[in-house]
């Protein structure tokens, strides 16, 4: 509740006069002699509990009248935004998340989540007065003064974008703001608590707290958000693409954010380079993740397209882009000395009938003399890179490479990235080092697309080396060792595999494990050089480079050049065609808890609104002041009630 | 000698009205008042037969002639009565919201029935109680002793607090014949010892007459402000809001007045309540009447 006159609620101190009366009346007594004295003191000990309530409420129906009519005065209003602890504001800074997820519809399907609250904002500042409005939208995360609320819904920083929020970096920008403004703000938070948007683990918050403590005046926080759920949505998006001769590879998800059961069909209409052709698709139990296989003319250098579905609750999910160039063979590097385990890590990388992928072999004492910058991926089965091979590899890594360490079959106390190789273990005679559990859904050894697993519980080995260091296990032995780890660095992924494709070390090289292990990691390592031409709204590589320009070519949907930064499509940036997609990260189901809330903006004493079930656009604020005067009269007929007579008065 | 409480003309008004006792009286003198003896009186009281001793002279002997059977013959005798005037003199009679006050009304009425007593022929004392003044003028029929008494009534200082029900149980022990004792108070005392007390004067077969004497205003209660009421008799104060407690006062006073109204009747005492805004004429008027028996009124 906030009031439009708050002077008047200077008026409250005329509460007061009730309780003054009453403590004059009762000081200005007469002292009289009396001699009925033994009746007065058992009429005072009779009426002291109910007359003294009776008494007490006449006062306070008095007080509460008084008080009643000066809130009224006060014009106040009521917002379902404020609640109950408003009162004057100097400054609202708006923090309006835009991310394609607050474009999915709710309640009669005609205003999306960011419409919805832009109306609440609006409507909540007209009753604000003079409040200075300043909103930080989510996609340029700028401070932009709004000269009024009646045009919030009319500015580009407001309008719908493919981009991501980034909260914990909003709200700092908002503390840095309010460090150079004056009396008393607040913040209010407009978004759909997609918890992507806001990284509740993420260290910046701490920041973000610190500075808002920091302020002079502590502004008051507001979260304003729409949970719940919203019109039916099916989502589409690209995992990856990469392309194998006269075919790209798309590897795609779809789906349905209602998380529905059983098998539903919907079109998939591909769009490649101006035409289309369009597909049933079967959805089992709400996502299907599938990998298409696009058909390009031989002569086809380069060029792009998207797969879309139809329109649905968010109209901002319904497309995935992509852009290819010139097919690339795909190398592979294997540092190790010639020998039968080498031999099978050539046919893992480069398996027969798949023409554009090579492998070369080279020594560990030669990798120096080979370029390894081009190469898709670098099998290393050799005592762990050190000196000028170690910034080699380091550097590869940086920059996004994919390198597969497997056991030297020495013992060394080299190290690598924090990882070094344990001893050699031999398992006791007639018996095996059996693989007992892998990640199914991360790793190498995850299931395919198709949801088929990988066959590695035949997987035995009679030698093994077991990774050491800090690094993520994938899969383990049956005595709980790590067999495959993994060391993120930087860009690129260093893997650690337990034992080698000899038959005198397992049967890696027998087993239907090495193969996909090896091709997927090789996969990983040509999206690195496919990624040149796929990106998504907010990346790095999705910015312009000094003096480039941007021109989308698509021509899905229709495009808003004010926002074009922050909407997906194909887009010429300078030289560059590339595809440029929403995050997939705002397709993620998953919502904040007030718990998680409470967790990030501890302190704060911020109030949640949360709008689930109040999807109409309509306005939620009311005048009260007629509530107000007829609360008076009420405490007045109260009072005038309490005071008549008892009808047993006696003599 | 005049006493503000001495209304003469009011006295020849109700001179013609005698002042009856409710029980026989035992005096020694002759009076206007039945005796508790058979005597030698003109009014016949009853027959009985004659036992061994009696007086051969009072043997009826016209009924002897006609039943053959000795009776002795029985009048009544009249005697004089014996009257105690008790006067409250505690501080609380000394209240007065605006007219007069109680002691000065019960000196009013104590002044006017023992002159009306004593010009009948009839004994009359004083006895003025309270915890800091005794005072007490013996029975006198003599009309010069009456100035005496009316000199006590007008030393009577109220203050202090009520000893009315020891004063009556001294009163009942000391008094040897049968009296008429009239007690003037507002009562403010425990109703439980006041009722023994005229219980004890009851056993000695007193004539027992209460003024119960109260200010309009302790009836009424009624104020228009917060009051800080100072005890009367101890002192004590108490800030009270009397329209709050009005109700719960007026309840508490009732049922004292039923209580002492209860108290009396069990002591076959003549109870009256009296406000001091009552004229006195009626009031004496009604007092003496209703004491009259009903064969003479």
């Amino acid at each position: 509740m906030i009031f439009l006159e708050p002077l008047m609620l200077w008026g409250l101190l005329a509460v007061a006069i009730p309780l003054l009366i009453h403590l004059i009346h009762k000081r200005r007594h007469k002292t009289l002699p009396w001699a009925a004295m033994q009746f007065l003191l058992k009429a005072s000990r009779e009426s002291q509990g109910k007359k003294k309530l009776r008494y007490l409420l006449i006062l306070g129906c008095r007080c509460l009248a008084i008080a009643a009519l000066v809130f009224a005065a006060a014009r106040p209003v009521v917002s379902s935004l404020f609640g109950w602890g408003g009162g004057s504001i100097d400054t609202v800074v708006l923090l309006l998340d835009r991310s394609a997820s607050m474009e999915s519809k709710v309640g009669d399907g005609l205003y999306s989540r960011r419409q919805f609250l832009i109306e609440k904002v609006r409507d909540a500042m007209a009753h604000l007065g003079a409040a200075r409005l300043v909103l930080i939208d989510s996609a340029s995360e700028k401070p932009q003064e709004v000269p009024t609320p009646d045009i919030l819904t009319e500015l580009s920083a407001t309008a719908p974008t493919d981009s991501a929020a980034d909260f914990p970096s909003m709200l700092t920008r908002a503390a840095e703001f309010l460090a150079d403004s004056r009396g008393r703000s607040e913040v209010w938070l407009a978004s759909d608590l997609q918890a992507s948007n806001w990284h509740p683990d993420d260290q910046r918050w701490t920041a973000a707290r610190a500075s808002l403590a920091a302020l002079p005046q502590k502004p008051t926080i507001r979260m304003l958000s729409l949970g719940g759920p919203g019109i039916p949505n099916t989502a589409i998006h690209l995992l990856g693409s990469r392309r194998n001769g006269n075919e790209l590879w798309v590897d795609l998800e779809i789906l349905h954010a209602s998380g529905a059961r059983g098998t539903t069909t919907i079109p998939l209409t591909t769009h490649l380079n101006g035409g289309r052709s369009t597909e049933n698709l079967a959805i089992p139990n709400g996502s299907l993740r599938f990998q298409k296989r696009v058909t390009l003319l031989s002569n086809n250098e380069s060029g792009y397209g998207g797969f879309s579905i139809p329109a649905d609750g968010n109209p901002r999910d319904n497309v995935a882009f992509f852009a290819y160039g010139p097919a690339r063979p795909v190398k592979s590097i294997i540092v190790a000395p010639a020998g039968e385990a080498t031999d099978f890590l050539a046919l893992a990388a480069a398996p027969a009938g798949f023409a554009n992928q090579s492998t070369r072999r080279v020594d560990p004492a030669d990798l120096t003399s080979i370029r390894i910058e081009e190469a898709s991926a670098i099998l290393w089965a050799a005592p762990l890179p050190s000196g000028p091979s170690n910034e080699m590899i380091s550097r590869y890594l940086t920059s996004g490479g994919q390198v597969i360490f497997f056991p030297p079959g020495t013992t060394s106390n080299t190290s690598f990235a924090d990882q070094r190789w344990a001893d050699i273990t031999e398992a006791p005679s007639g018996k095996f080092f059996i693989l007992k559990d892998w990640n199914h859904r991360d790793g190498p050894l995850r299931d395919g697309t198709d949801g088929v697993p990988i066959p590695a519980e035949g997987l035995k080995a009679i030698r093994r080396q077991i990774p050491l260091g800090d690094a993520a296990a994938l899969a383990h032995w049956e005595d709980g060792a790590p067999f495959i780890t993994r060391r993120i660095i930087d860009n690129g992924t260093a893997w650690f595999v337990g034992s080698l494709p000899d038959y005198s070390w397992s049967n890696l090289g027998d087993a239907d494990v090495l193969l996909p292990a090896v091709q997927r990691i090789v996969t990983a390592g040509v999206d690195r050089i496919e990624a040149s031409y796929l990106t998504s709204v907010g990346s790095d590589s999705a910015q312009l480079f000094p003096g480039e320009t941007c021109t989308r070519i698509d021509d899905y949907g229709s495009s808003d050049p004010a926002n074009a930064a922050y909407e997906a499509g194909i887009f010429h940036l300078g030289e560059r065609q590339i595809a440029i997609n929403r995050p997939i990260q705002e397709d993620d189901p998953e919502i904040l808890t007030r718990d998680s809330l409470d967790t990030i903006l501890p302190g704060t004493h911020y109030t949640l609104l949360d709008q689930a079930d109040q999807t109409r656009a309509s306005s939620h604020s009311h005048d009260t002041w007629r509530a107000f005067l007829i609360a008076m009269l009420f405490f007045f007929i109260a009072e005038a009630i309490l005071c008549i007579p008892r009808k047993n008065a006696k003599c | 000698m005049t006493h503000s409480f001495i209304d003469h003309a009011l006295l020849s008004r109700l001179a013609s009205l005698p002042i009856e006792s409710r029980v026989p009286m035992s005096g020694n003198v002759a009076g206007k008042h039945r005796s508790t003896h058979r005597g030698s009186s003109v009014e016949f009281a009853e027959y009985r037969k004659y036992v061994a001793g009696d007086d051969t002279r009072r043997l009826d002997w016209k009924a002897f002639a006609r039943s053959d059977r000795y009776y002795i013959k029985e009048f009544e005798a009249d005697s004089n009565l014996r009257a105690y005037l008790v006067v409250d003199a505690s501080g609380s009679m000394n209240f007065a919201a605006a007219g007069e006050a109680k002691i000065q009304y019960a000196r009013r009425i104590a002044a006017s029935l023992a002159y009306l007593l004593v010009h009948q022929g009839d004994a009359t004392g004083l006895l003025v109680s309270s915890e800091k003044q005794h005072l007490e003028v013996p029975p006198s029929r003599r009309a010069a002793d009456l100035e005496r008494l009316f000199a006590a009534l007008e030393t009577i200082d109220a203050t202090g607090e009520t000893s009315l029900p020891t004063s009556l149980h001294a009163l009942a022990e000391k008094i040897g014949r049968r009296a008429l004792v009239i007690i003037l108070s507002d009562l403010f005392t425990d109703p439980a010892a006041l009722g023994d007390a005229l219980q004890h004067l009851r056993y000695r077969k007193h004539d027992i007459a209460v003024f119960h004497l109260m200010d309009p205003q302790e009836i009424s209660f009624e104020f228009d402000r917060p009051h800080r009421f100072v005890d009367m008799e101890d002192g004590s104060s108490l800030i009270a809001e009397p329209s709050l407690i009005a109700n719960e006062y007026k309840d508490a006073l009732q049922d004292f007045l039923r209580t002492i109204r209860a108290k009396c009747h069990d002591a076959a005492a003549d109870y009256q309540l009296v406000t001091t805004d009552t004229p006195l004429e009626p009031l004496l008027r009604e007092f003496l009447t209703a004491r009259l028996p009903k064969s003479k009124h």
